[in-house]
């Protein structure tokens, strides 16, 4: 008896030590954070090892508070390292030894039946406060390992524990103040914890429920005005927006995502959700400036990573692991957000800005330092089709001359790889799977294609845009000779339909590929017009309306050159057609520069009418 | 081809190389050569004084050495982690202590850098640190950032990249490291590129560059880091592309030892217009820009070739791999080779190499042996290759190549350089005689696996030549004995093999032994069940013997008689070794059996003298007097109720006693005892009965004995005088008697069997009597219809067996005489 009172006071002392060490130390700022991941490891196997020589003689109850204080210090050290499965079956083995002191066969090792056997045979209150710190730190584990379900079950328990944590809090600072050596410290504190899962809890179910479509605003809110870390309450915040946002309530939504931002600045994805919010309402002012502000924050350096600075040793983002958390709060990267910032301006007319945002992109691409270019998921779009874009924004920012030096580059890198010939399978039966790899690498060489394609056809723009129209024809009839590379294979297949057919990538590309025909053609029977050969330029539009019959600007000038041919009755009926028909905008649906820009020469329609009435009463 | 003679000039030793690290020669800054012979120590070493100058004592095995681009800082892989140190400490802070020995320093965990479980391989490309570990389930290459301004700092994690393992069974893998180069476009403009040409660092032909990697990458100019795996794969990822992934570009199926590129005949000099990577086991690939629109859609060429393995270690100059394959360092000329491979030829040429895959690349060798790991070539302005090699033996050596232009043959040298060359060739003629003498013993082996192969032939030539009855000259002896063990009794037999021919067995031959009762008692299904003993023996010389020892039968066993089949096995597994003969032999080739003769143990040779089962009348214990009554009344009685059967069965052999005589050279005063003394210790189908004096009954004639099944039997032998067509003439009857039919069977037939040698070894000059012979027939045939008559009546099968044992009886006892 006297050797196990001795053991008892040397293991506590040695737990006090070591416990008193690592608060100590997890004060102090780490210089680096693998020296904070190294600090942890010692200490988690300093305490398992003290840990596993209290487990090596058999429970006792005069031992049973060093055993649980040391299997709390241990479990916390796991849990700090994300070592959740180790913490568990800690937990797990502390209260069957528990169970063995009062002499019941635990027989089971489901956790939540030992838990409940457990609470049931301690008496003692300081044991009891004790295994209550154990359980917390088991809700924790479940916490993280979103096990949501086994934490309702215990609701009650829990609901106990949070009773108790206040006054068990005090209680045990009072003691700690007074440094009686044979009671064993505790790393961090139980009430701390408790409150840090109380609102983690919250936040998770909160996400989980808002993904089944639940509404949790009340629970929400009510977290909300709980002492917590900031970016909790920010969190609390932003799931309310997105909870009233789901109940089509965008300006409560908006309300809540700038308290979020209050609550913590660092809160990005409010952010971004209130852009989409805006993008919704569209109000496109809001959202430009929304995604611009976004933009800059998360170009600092820290933005990824929200400072969380309460409980060194347990980070709450410890347990805001659930997976429907992470994607409510998963924002794209900067370049993403960069790439549709300046989308958006040049579909709106916003295009210098536009061009200017597309160049910063273009330079962050290519310089050195690669802040999140190594984003897992990329939204980005290929980077041919970035130069193209920016191209086409050039291009209407009437800067032919930087348009022509990037579609160069894309031509450069693209030409040696283009196919001699692309051949399509039919897009209508379903794919054969053995010719998976074969329609795969078809599918590369057409979307080369298109690239250089398009490449050509910005040039041609360009050269039209300078007046140099026989260098246009040159591109354009550059670009048409690729396009005319593709073949189908079902020659029946109509080729304007794979528009609709939205799900099919191919389909896009085949769109695409029928208005860049329209397009060229156009272009090149604009500029044999311009010429003054108007034989090819009837034959190129008359080709370009087949190709692409939405084609507005084609069909003018179809028009007009017949006009020119004095084939004027023809030429009014072709009008005709066209003033019920604006040049449509700029959509996002497709690539803008496959869409008609207004780089070329325009036909007014007031002139054409003009025209039209003066020859009328002559 | 080599012309002139390389040189190897050892520069230091650093002692055997650690098993548990790589052995790495790296470039360091400037001149200095950062040198780890496998343990937990780096070396650095200066070239131009050939001083060790600074040793780095790591926490742990060093894996992978890399140098930042500024030179500023060194990052040591480790098993753990990546450390990093600043390059100024290793510079001795003054010059004085240059004499003072190399500068020590103890790497502590202050200086990790990043934490990583099995860091295979690290590249710095620009400001981004790679290191390459393999998990349980996948490669994974990692990005961080590197902090310029202090080494302490940990690095920011970028990225990390997968790819998943194709045989996570793969065990030895995890030892042989991984390959990590960095390739980019040649027509980067030099202000962005900071990227040094060096050993992992390649600038490539800007359309092979956009061939392999396709036009994302060649517009972002991005870098893109090549990684060999050991299980033959070559990925790549382009480091600049957003959402890019580790992509294989193509499988060596070995493990890729070297990746490198050649850049000679590129118009644009500094660019590569090949990409090689090498195989452990000789496999190259070489990765070319395919002839321009010579097919399709212009891919890259890639041409497998093959040198001669293994591939221990690889570098390159401009247009030759130099490797070592332990034994030799070989160099490759890309270029200029024979099969021309590599060649941008089109046409015929082009088409063969394709349709031969495997073509092979011709190496010359250089003689230097040993080499386990090589510094990038470097070339001096007059043309003479140097490289830097680390041996097995942890000697740093520097080797220098002769200069390829061919004016080179008469230029004379100025003396200071003879001392120097002359010491170079001492070295070389070293190095050249370190592998005579492994290539000596080689040899040496092999003439000793050929003579003793000569032996072997020798031996089954005289073994399988001969017909049966010849007696070989490789033969084996038994000796039967009864012997107790664990109160069992068994009959053992000592089998002497014995090598009468002028050759000697040697290892690889095993004596095979096969035991197999001639005949079985019915009971067991008729099938005798054989025993097989294998006995290996190694070396036996002409004239000399083996012996071994096996069971023949158990006490109570009387499945006799027992032919003992012995023969010869060679297995050229067991004489080469597994290694040697596993590849091209099977298991059915590498072994094959020469018979050698049969004995037989009869039941004469098991047959237990003296000591009967009925208690000897000299017991003195009254119990044992009292059980041998019992038993010998309960026997009576037996005999007595089954009237009509004989109590005793019995045969007879009569043997005229000239004959005897003649034969055995018996004396006449008891030639009744001689030939029961003889008949027992005969050896008799090469078989001895080994007893220790046969004792019978006070001068007379008779043995008793018990037979293997444990029933007693008497052996008679007297003389009896008979008449002979009115001549009297002297016989030898020799009677055995049992209550045991078995054993009366099995001893007449073992009496006979040797009479019979007897007589065939006296000789055909004796005659059998026409008339008795006529006699005895006439008996037979009468039994014979006797037998007939009761089958086809259809007795029972009782009634049977008594018909067919009475016949017998008849058979023995009249015994046919022989003389």
């Amino acid at each position: 008896m006297i050797q196990s009172t001795s053991l008892l006071e040397s293991w506590t002392q040695e737990n006090n030590q070591l416990a008193s060490s690592c608060k100590q130390q997890d004060g102090q700022d780490a210089p680096n954070r693998e020296h904070n991941l190294f600090r942890q490891r010692r200490w988690s196997s300093d305490f398992h090892k003290l840990l596993r020589k209290i487990q090596g003689i058999p429970p006792h109850l005069d031992r049973a508070q060093l055993e649980l204080s040391v299997a709390y210090n241990t479990c916390v050290c796991f849990t700090a390292q994300s070592q959740f499965d180790e913490a568990e079956l800690l937990l797990t083995q502390s209260a069957q030894r528990l169970l063995q002191i009062a002499g019941d066969d635990p027989g089971t090792s489901d956790p939540s039946v030992l838990w409940r056997e457990a609470l049931k045979s301690v008496t003692g209150a300081a044991l009891r406060r004790d295994v209550l710190n154990l359980l917390c730190l088991q809700w924790g584990v479940w916490l993280a390992k979103s096990r949501l379900n086994a934490m309702q079950d215990f609701q009650e328990e829990m609901s106990l524990l949070e009773a108790q944590s206040g006054a068990v809090g005090n209680d045990c600072r009072a003691e700690t103040k007074e440094n009686i050596p044979n009671i064993p410290i505790l790393v961090l504190d139980p009430r701390r914890l408790v409150d840090l899962l109380k609102i983690c809890t919250t936040i998770v179910q909160g996400a989980e429920r808002l993904t089944e479509g639940w509404s949790v605003l009340s629970a929400l809110q009510a977290a909300s005005a709980s002492p917590a870390p900031r970016a909790l309450i920010a969190y609390t915040h932003l799931l309310s927006g997105s909870c009233l946002a789901h109940m089509n309530r965008p300006q409560m939504a908006l309300q809540c995502y700038r308290k979020a931002l209050e609550a913590d600045p660092r809160c990005v994805c409010a952010l971004y959700q209130s852009a989409l919010i805006y993008r919704r309402l569209e109000n496109l002012q809001a959202e430009i400036q929304a995604l611009r502000i976004l933009h800059s924050i998360l170009l600092l350096p820290s933005s990824t990573e929200p400072a969380m600075a309460t409980g060194r040793l347990l980070s709450p983002s410890l347990f805001l692991c659930s997976q429907s958390l992470s994607s409510l709060l998963s924002v794209p990267s900067a370049l993403s957000v960069l790439h549709s910032l300046a989308l958006k301006c040049v579909i709106h007319g916003r295009v210098s800005e536009g061009v200017e945002c597309y160049l910063d992109l273009l330079a962050a691409l290519q310089s050195e330092d690669q802040h999140g270019v190594h984003a897992a998921v990329s939204t980005l779009p290929k980077l041919p089709r970035l130069y193209l874009e920016a191209g086409a924004a050039l291009l209407m920012a009437q800067r032919p001359a930087d348009c022509m030096a990037l579609c160069d580059e894309v031509i450069g890198s693209t030409l040696d790889l283009l196919p001699d010939k692309v051949l399509l399978e039919d897009p209508g039966d379903g794919r054969v799977a053995g010719s998976r790899e074969m329609t795969e690498e078809a599918e590369n060489g057409l979307v080369r294609l298109l690239w250089t394609a398009v490449a050509y056809l910005l040039q041609g723009h360009c050269y039209s845009q300078l007046k140099d129209w026989k260098q246009a024809v040159t591109h354009y009839t550059r670009c048409i000779n690729l396009l005319v590379k593709v073949h189908c294979k079902d020659t029946g297949f109509p080729l304007q339909t794979p528009c609709t057919d939205k799900d099919a990538e191919q389909g896009v590309d085949l769109c695409v590929l029928q208005r860049l025909k329209g397009l060229s053609l156009a272009g090149r029977g604009i500029s044999f017009a311009q010429i003054d050969r108007l034989k090819e330029s009837l034959r190129d539009l008359h080709l370009s309306q087949q190709a692409h019959p939405e084609g507005v600007s084609a069909r003018r000038w179809y028009g007009e050159v017949l006009w020119r041919l004095d084939r004027k009755q023809e030429a009014a009926a072709c009008w005709e057609q066209t003033w019920s028909h604006p040049i449509p905008s700029l959509s996002e649906a497709l690539p803008v520069y496959a869409q008609e820009l207004q780089s070329l020469p325009v036909l007014d329609s007031a002139k054409l009418q003009q025209k039209l009435q003066e020859p009328g009463p002559t | 081809m080599m012309e002139g003679r390389c040189a190897a000039e050892p520069w230091a030793e650093f002692g055997l190389l650690g098993k548990s690290g790589t052995p790495l020669v790296k470039c360091g800054t400037g001149t200095d050569v950062f040198i780890c012979i496998g343990g937990e120590e780096v070396y650095v070493f200066t070239a131009p004084e050939k001083t060790l100058r600074a040793v780095l004592q790591m926490p742990a095995a060093v894996r992978d050495l890399a140098v930042s681009h500024d030179e500023q800082l060194l990052f040591v892989a480790c098993w753990s982690g990546v450390y990093c140190v600043k390059v100024q400490l290793l510079v001795p802070s003054s010059s004085h202590d240059t004499g003072s020995g190399p500068t020590e320093l103890k790497i502590s965990t202050e200086c990790l850098v990043a934490v990583a479980d099995r860091v295979s391989s690290l590249l710095v490309v620009g400001s981004v640190l790679l290191t390459l570990c393999r998990t349980d389930s996948s490669w994974s290459l990692t990005l961080y950032q590197t902090q310029q301004a202090s080494q302490s700092d940990p690095c920011d994690l970028l990225a990390s990249f997968s790819l998943p393992l194709v045989s996570p069974s793969v065990q030895g893998d995890t030892e042989s490291r991984c390959v990590l180069v960095c390739v980019y476009p040649g027509d980067v403009s030099p202000a962005s590129s900071r990227l040094r040409p060096s050993l992992s660092h390649f600038p490539l032909q800007p359309l092979l560059f956009r061939l392999l990697f396709g036009a994302e990458a060649a517009l972002s100019k991005s870098p893109v880091v090549l990684c060999g795996l050991p299980d033959g794969r070559l990925s790549f990822l382009p480091l600049r592309i957003p959402g890019s992934r580790l992509r294989i570009l193509h499988s060596l199926e070995q493990p890729v030892v070297f990746i490198g590129a050649s850049a000679v005949m590129e118009a644009n000099a500094g660019c590569a217009g090949c990409l090689i990577a090498l195989g452990k086991q000789g496999r190259a690939v070489l990765i070319g820009a395919g002839g321009a629109g010579s097919e399709g859609d212009g891919g890259a060429r890639f041409t497998l070739g093959c040198v001669p393995g293994p591939v221990e270690c690889a570098c390159m100059d401009q247009s030759r791999v130099y490797y070592s394959t332990g034994s030799d360092l070989l160099t490759v000329d890309l270029w200029n080779s024979s099969s021309g491979t590599a060649g941008r030829q089109e046409g015929e040429e082009d088409e063969g190499s394709r349709s031969n895959p495997a073509a092979l690349l011709t190496p010359v060798s250089l003689n230097v042996s040993g080499v386990t790991a090589l510094h990038q070539p470097t070339c001096s302005s007059a043309g003479e290759v140097q490289l830097l090699s680390l041996s097995v033996r942890g000697r740093l050596q520097s080797i220098r190549l002769p200069v390829r232009t061919q004016e080179d043959g008469l230029s004379k040298r100025p003396s200071s350089q003879v001392g120097r060359s002359v010491g170079d060739i001492l070295s070389a003629i070293g190095d050249v005689c370190e592998r005579a003498s492994a290539l000596k013993t080689i040899i040496r082996s092999k003439n000793q696996i050929l003579k003793e192969l000569n032996q072997v032939m020798n031996i089954s030539f005289l073994l399988s030549n001969r017909s049966e009855f010849d007696s070989k000259p490789v033969r084996c002896r038994g000796l039967v004995r009864w012997s107790s063990l664990l109160q069992r009794d068994s009959l053992n037999m000592t089998c002497v093999l014995e090598n009468l021919s002028p050759f000697v067995l040697e290892r690889g031959w095993t004596l095979s032994v096969t035991v197999r009762p001639l005949s079985c008692p019915l009971e067991a299904g008729g099938n005798a069940s054989s025993v097989n003993y294998s006995f290996p023996f190694g070396g036996l010389g002409p004239g000399e013997s083996v012996e071994v020892s096996l069971p023949v039968a158990a006490e109570g066993d009387a499945s006799f008689p027992v032919t003992v089949t012995c023969s010869l096995l060679f297995s050229l597994w067991k004489f080469l070794g597994q290694e040697e003969a596993a590849a091209p032999l099977d298991s059915q080739r590498a072994c094959f059996s020469l018979p050698l003769n049969t004995l037989t143990v009869d039941w004469l040779h098991a047959l237990r003298l003296g000591d009967l089962p009925a208690p000897p009348r000299s017991s003195s214990n009254p119990a044992d007097l009292i059980q041998g009554f019992i038993s010998s009344r309960q026997l009576r009685c037996r005999g007595g109720g089954q009237a009509s059967r004989p109590e005793e069965y019995s045969a007879r052999v009569r043997v005229s006693s000239e004959l005897l005589r003649d034969a055995l050279g018996l004396t006449p005063g008891g030639p009744h005892v001689s030939l029961l003394e003889w008949l027992l210790s005969e050896g008799c189908g090469g078989v001895k009965a080994e007893r220790k004096g046969i004792k019978t009954d006070g001068g007379s004639s008779v043995i008793c004995g018990s037979a293997p099944n444990n029933a007693a039997v008497k052996l008679t032998a007297e003389e009896v005088n008979i008449e002979e067509k009115t001549e009297p003439l002297v016989t030898m009857e020799v009677q055995v008697k049992s209550s045991s039919v078995a054993a009366v069977c099995g001893l007449h037939h073992a009496v006979l069997h040797r009479i019979q040698t007897l007589l065939q070894k006296a000789g055909s000059s004796r005659t059998v009597p026409i008339a008795d012979l006529r006699l005895a027939l006439q008996q037979a045939e009468v039994e014979r219809g006797q037998v007939w008559e009761a089958s086809s009546v259809g007795v029972s099968s009782g009634q049977m067996q008594t018909l067919l044992l009475r016949v017998y009886q008849q058979l023995r006892d009249g015994p046919l005489l022989m003389l």
